[in-house]
């Protein structure tokens, strides 16, 4: 095993050939220089913060991401990302003017920094709206800067609105967070009346940043803190001359390696469905489609990556899909707890199928739940089970043409198998005649039986 | 760098500031609460007063005219959306609220999964606010640029708690306080992720979970979950210890450095909650016993004026809230469709089940209308809502059951709270002669201390009914929406306090839906009567103890964020 170290292993080499002329060598392995020396762009990313018809529900999942985690972009710690200088007023330290001093800076073009605009919550019709009037605003005209169309007066509050157009034509990058700011959202739903839409539809489909993005869309309610944090960092490396695969979009500017899958592909209880179980109210364990999930349907990787550090997931936790990451949130989705339409065909026809499947599986999972050595000693070697079930006629011709089909064509170890001795100490303590009558019964409390998982 | 911005003519909600070196202050945005927030002030920095002081929340975004007209089964994930710092704390405010309105009772292992998920929010947002929010402006940046001497002076004096929180002298806790580099405050962060990810174990995702239902909740829990659950917990033992220990010695320190900085945030004690975490045995959803099950509850529902608690039941708090817009922008509604309340009792046109909200968008103008929040009363007295009411209306009801750790005592709240890396201790906490910012930060950090007890009692409790089985272990009953004309009250408390979803639904549709939030009670505008909101008046209280030369108007904004508003829950 040594030579493998040395580098003969074919598997070692093969991972030198990928990376040939790349920045890892073998003496490099456990010391790599700060990849950040690499950027060809080494100043602070600055990242303004707006928020319109938002919660702040997307600020709670950023400074609840692991991966990278907002404080380590702030600080500087992450390798290979330049540093966040983060203006965002859930964090500032400063308040009032100070604090949107930044602001006008980015918008007058004076900042003297590279920046990256975010907004989280849909963007209400307060532009068609009386100067005066508004449903969100951030900062006071003082703080506005010279010359821009914009508030009324220096005592007028400025429309969020206002700053997203100061500000998105300057940033290297613009990102949505969140389903509001994507899309549009709750605010934007039927009965609404804020107007509101998402923020390609209040920029239109022409914007690019100065770096040529359109929006960079990051959906959920809440999205999920990780999804964002770590497109926050890939474009800030990226956009600083770090080499990067991962910028790869799909035709709604949503990161295809986070959104380019069904969430149902990867849901824990999606094995339910092939098999035709479904949870008939909210508590049950199987497949959610009939309680009103929607996975089948909604791209989304939250079962995949977890809500939080890899714990959690709607389905994952009993939560059925509402489609929170989607477009049509929420009035496609909408009522709530009802199964989809399509999950009567799709569902109907996995009950069917899923029937068979089901019975050949068990079928199958009787023999994997059986030791060689048992099938040659006829019993089962469990202090667990009451029932020794393991000389059952059906299941022993079932079991002969599975391992038949199974090991055609190469090796049959069960025939190998039945040719092992059974080893003497088998059974060892009734051999030596110790009396294990007097253990304390607990077995009625502890063991669980299912007979039909 | 001064926040000094010219205002309104017209500002000074009653009059102007008179004469003297009194100017006036606009911080837009105060920044580090949840929402968007205006200061207006006429601060005298001569003669260290402020003459008037006015809230602004600056958005609104419809959210109750939303739910109008949307199936009944929306209510729970659409109104959760309100508030992304406290989605939870709605989303089971308007399960309760749709129990009621659908009469089903959920079994008592929803319950408290209810509860469970209710103590987890508590646990992410306490260390949130006291370090995130809050705690800056107590940190080195801070209190070095507004009060050098003040900052020499922590520099010499050793903090009490040292052995607890292990930070030799008070600027050592200061320094670890500093936004971003500090160890508090990302451990902080840390700790809060730490609550989450018990959050998501039962609640799907966060700060909108998804398995909030009517009837309790959807959850799968197996015994993973709980040991995921209870391995988050009890780290909070330790922490709440430490966090207490730094909250004792940062008041302290103030307090001795100079007694004025009691006067920072000051107020008359008047406090309302409607408790939370319920008895998972008396819970019915029911407004006739609620009542009873009320009083049940881990936090006692209370409503105390001046320091006296006028009551503990959950219908009498109820009938006594009202909602007024004159200086907000909002119009009126005339009489509502309510004369009377559920139990019979007269009920006020401006009850917020008989509210209607119909948004009027203009200038702020500060004799007029002038905030997206409406004043919230109770019986015409404005109240400070949030976990130090929590505390307050526990330790005075003295009505708190079922507890092996906690005990309120007519005069406060004593806990034992167990091992965790350091030994079992006793602490507790004693309602305080003075109100102010202080206290109220202080009793945030006790109330930290008494949310982890709640928490780990309501997952031992769990394991136990899961064990017993039966019907009791179920963690959802099933229900229908009535076609008939229905009505709901859901009344629960999040990070911040008091919040009740009021429901009306006639054939399945919501033909109204109503928000109130901890935050329309403490960051609210004056009311139709002139009166301030608790906020604001504990702004005017203020004196300007700091000297703060670059007039950044620090100790209004230590009052300010002292109450943890969120301006989401109060302008839905």
């Amino acid at each position: 095993m040594a030579d493998d170290v040395g580098g003969s292993s074919p598997a070692l080499r093969e991972i030198d050939t990928s990376q040939a002329g790349g920045r890892y060598t073998a003496n490099q392995v456990g010391g790599l220089s700060p990849a950040r020396r690499e950027l060809a762009d080494t100043s602070p990313v600055h990242v303004f913060w707006l928020s319109g018809m938002s919660c702040d529900g997307c600020s709670v999942a950023m400074y609840g991401g692991n991966s990278p985690r907002i404080e380590e972009l702030v600080n500087g710690q992450v390798v290979g990302a330049p540093q966040i200088m983060l203006h965002h007023p859930m964090f500032a330290e400063d308040a009032g003017a100070a604090f949107m001093d930044a602001y006008r800076l980015a918008a007058e073009g004076g900042l003297g920094a590279r920046y990256i605009l975010v907004v989280e919550g849909s963007m209400p019709d307060d532009q068609s709206m009386n100067a005066s009037e508004s449903f969100a605003t951030l900062g006071a005209g003082s703080d506005w800067p010279q010359g821009k169309r914009g508030p009324a007066s220096g005592d007028a509050p400025v429309k969020v609105t206002d700053w997203v157009v100061a500000l998105a034509p300057g940033a290297i990058a613009t990102i949505a967070i969140g389903t509001c700011a994507t899309w549009g959202g709750i605010p934007s739903a039927a009965g609404n009346i804020t107007g509101s839409m998402g923020l390609t539809d209040f920029l239109g489909s022409s914007y690019r940043s100065t770096k040529g993005f359109p929006v960079i869309n990051v959906p959920g309610c809440a999205p999920v803190g990780d999804n964002f944090n770590e497109v926050l960092k890939e474009l800030a490396s990226s956009l600083s001359g770090a080499k990067t695969n991962m910028l790869e979009f799909d035709e709604l500017g949503r990161p295809k390696w986070q959104f380019g899958e069904t969430v149902h592909r990867h849901c824990s209880k999606a094995g339910y469905y092939e098999e035709g179980v479904f949870s008939h109210e909210p508590g049950d364990n199987e497949c959610l489609v009939e309680i009103g999930c929607w996975g089948p349907v909604v791209q989304c990787n939250i079962v995949e990556r977890g809500a939080i550090n890899h714990m959690g997931g709607c389905m994952i936790a009993g939560g059925a899909c509402i489609g929170c990451t989607m477009p049509g949130f929420p009035d496609k989705f909408s009522p709530f707890y009802k199964a989809p339409p399509g999950s009567a065909i799709s569902g109907g026809t996995s009950r069917v199928t899923g029937m068979a499947i089901r019975r050949l599986r068990r079928m199958s999972m009787h023999n994997a739940n059986t030791e060689p050595m048992w099938d040659s000693a006829h019993s089962k070697s469990t202090g667990w089970a009451y029932a020794n079930d393991i000389t059952n006629p059906v299941r022993k011709v079932n079991a002969f043409f599975y391992k038949k089909l199974q090991y055609s064509g190469s090796v049959n170890h069960h025939k190998r198998q039945k040719k092992q001795p059974l080893p003497l100490s088998r059974d060892i303590l009734r051999q030596k005649g110790v009396d294990m009558e007097a253990s304390v019964p607990v077995l009625q409390e502890h063991l669980i039986r299912r007979e039909e998982l | 760098m001064s926040i000094n911005a010219p205002v309104a003519p017209q500002s000074g909600p009653d009059q102007a500031s008179s004469g003297g070196s009194g100017r006036n202050v606009r911080i837009a945005p105060v920044t580090r609460v949840s929402g968007g927030l205006e200061l207006h002030a006429s601060a005298d920095f001569g003669a260290r007063t402020v003459s008037e002081a006015a809230l602004t929340a600056t958005t609104f975004r419809g959210y109750e005219n939303l739910l109008e007209g949307r199936d009944g089964r929306d209510a729970v994930f659409i109104s959760s959306r309100a508030c992304g710092v406290c989605g939870g704390a709605h989303a089971l405010a308007s399960a309760l609220a749709m129990d009621m309105a659908c009469s089903v009772k959920p079994p008592p292992t929803g319950v408290i999964a209810r509860n469970f998920l209710g103590a987890m929010e508590c646990l992410y947002d306490y260390p949130s606010h006291l370090f995130l929010r809050a705690g800056p402006d107590y940190a080195a940046p801070v209190v070095s640029r507004t009060s050098p001497a003040l900052w020499a002076s922590a520099e010499a004096t050793p903090a009490r708690g040292a052995d607890i929180h292990g930070f030799s002298n008070i600027s050592d806790v200061m320094t670890a306080m500093s936004p971003f580099t500090g160890a508090l405050y990302r451990e902080a962060i840390a700790m809060s992720r730490m609550a989450r990810e018990a959050y998501v174990l039962v609640g799907g995702k966060f700060p909108h979970p998804q398995t909030v239902t009517p009837g309790g909740v959807s959850s799968t829990v197996d015994p993973s979950d709980f040991s995921l659950a209870l391995l988050r917990v009890v780290k909070f033992f330790d922490y709440c210890r430490r966090t207490v220990a730094i909250w004792d010695d940062l008041t302290d320190f103030f307090y001795n450095a100079d007694s004025r900085y009691a006067h920072v945030g000051t107020g008359p004690k008047n406090f309302l909650d409607l408790g939370m975490w319920d008895d998972p045995f008396a819970f019915d959803g029911t407004y006739e016993n609620a009542t009873y099950w009320g009083e049940q509850r881990w936090a006692t529902p209370g409503a105390i004026v001046e320091g006296a608690l006028q009551t503990t039941d959950l219908r009498v708090i109820d009938a006594g809230v009202e909602e007024f817009v004159g200086r907000s922008f909002y119009e009126g509604w005339g009489q509502g469709a309510f004369s009377h309340d559920m139990g019979g009792n007269p009920l006020s046109s401006n009850h917020p089940s008989n509210k209607k909200t119909i948004p009027q968008p203009g200038t702020a103008n500060l004799n007029g209308k002038y905030s997206w929040s409406t004043a919230a009363r109770w019986n015409g007295h404005p109240m400070e809502t949030g976990a130090p009411a929590r505390m307050w209306a526990t330790a005075m009801g003295r009505l708190q059951p079922h507890t092996s750790f906690i005990q309120a005592t007519g005069h406060g709240i004593s806990m034992t709270v167990p091992q965790g890396m350091m030994a079992s201790s006793e602490h507790e906490w004693q309602i305080p002669n003075l109100w102010n910012a202080f206290e109220r930060n202080r009793t945030r950090a006790y109330a930290l201390m008494h949310t982890s007890l709640v928490a780990y009692e309501n997952i031992v409790i769990g394991l136990d009914l899961r064990r017993k089985g039966g019907p009791d272990a179920r963690i959802f009953e099933p229900y229908k929406i009535p076609k008939d004309h229905v009505v709901g009250a859901g009344y629960w408390g999040g990070g911040r306090g008091y919040v009740s979803h009021h429901v009306e639904l006639d054939a399945r549709v919501i033909q109204n839906y109503q928000i109130v939030g901890p935050s329309t009670f403490s960051g609210s505008p004056r009311d139709d009567r002139g009166t301030p909101g608790p906020a604001e008046a504990a702004v005017m209280a203020t004196t300007l103890v700091s000297p703060d030369p670059g007039e950044s108007a620090v100790d209004l904004l230590r009052a300010v964020r002292s109450f943890d508003l969120c301006m989401y829950c109060a302008a839905q």
